[in-house]
């Protein structure tokens, strides 16, 4: 199911990958897969929590330069339906609790394709203020603390 | 990207000190006044205006003077490029879609799946 995409705050990236769908699943759904292509190298990525299931968290940290591992994404899956789609947002975080900096939701589709799997991601974005953080958090993975600082600092007051 | 590092490290240094992260949470409420921003610290004037040169020059804040009094206003336009801040956003996914994408082919075709 895919909602209408609204060009001004949604991106979207569509992709033929020629592997099986299930995969393609694995790799999204295998904490250890995961870690190595969620974040850039050399950044190295952590996942601390992968509770696959509807309120359940997704938490993932980052390290560069060999610092010690810093947040990077603390979110909640909403939707988790095998080999069809994962929907996180981090509007929330594990077990439905509001999180202080919602920004995004995203809907991962997997379909069957006859070159192998047709991968799709929807990533809505909240408007206005947060899209700073946004920037940010998004262009400099690694600054996300000093960044959700600045980010607190200049919104919240 | 070069330039917006440059751009970033100038914001960092800025935030690196308590009185001007103080004047930045006074004017995320509002433009004030310099002898406004000025009253809570115990400090003389010209080393305050110091501060305020720097957060101006970092391009966090603008100022304009009318007459004696020097108004302060938080620039919010370095955080609020949407072009820019869309796209960089479409160039992470896009990056990790590869990346995902470079994972499962290799390993396919190294051997069945997990």
């Amino acid at each position: 199911m895919i909602r209408a995409v609204d060009p001004e705050l949604d991106l979207t990236v569509s992709r033929i990958i020629r592997a099986p769908r299930a995969a393609v699943w694995n790799a999204w759904t295998d904490p250890a897969s995961f870690e190595q292509w969620w974040i850039p190298a050399p950044a190295r990525c952590k996942v601390v929590e992968m509770d696959l299931r509807p309120g359940g968290a997704l938490v993932t940290q980052i390290s560069e330069n060999g610092e010690p591992f810093a947040p990077h994404l603390s979110g909640c899956f909403l939707a988790v339906e095998q080999l069809e789609r994962i929907v996180f947002t981090n509007a929330l975080v594990g077990g439905w609790r509001p999180a202080e900096h919602p920004f995004m939701t995203a809907v991962i589709s997997f379909r069957e394709h006859p070159e192998g799997t047709d991968y799709f991601a929807h990533v809505m974005h909240r408007s206005g203020d947060d899209r700073r953080m946004h920037e940010e958090l998004g262009f400099h993975d690694g600054w996300t603390t000093v960044a959700a600082q600045l980010a607190a600092l200049v919104e919240r007051r | 990207m070069a330039q917006h590092s440059d751009r970033l490290d100038d914001i960092f240094q800025s935030l690196a000190d308590p009185t001007r992260r103080t004047v930045l949470g006074r004017l995320g409420r509002g433009p004030a006044t310099v002898s406004e921003l000025a009253e809570p610290f115990d400090m003389a004037l010209p080393s305050f205006m110091k501060h305020i040169r720097l957060l101006e020059d970092s391009g966090l804040i603008r100022t304009r003077k009318e007459g004696r009094v020097r108004t302060c206003v938080l620039e919010r336009k370095p955080f609020t490029a949407a072009e820019s801040w869309l796209s960089a956003q479409r160039t992470l996914w896009e990056a990790r879609t590869d990346r995902l994408e470079q994972l499962v082919t290799t390993a396919h075709r190294r051997g069945p799946s997990r």
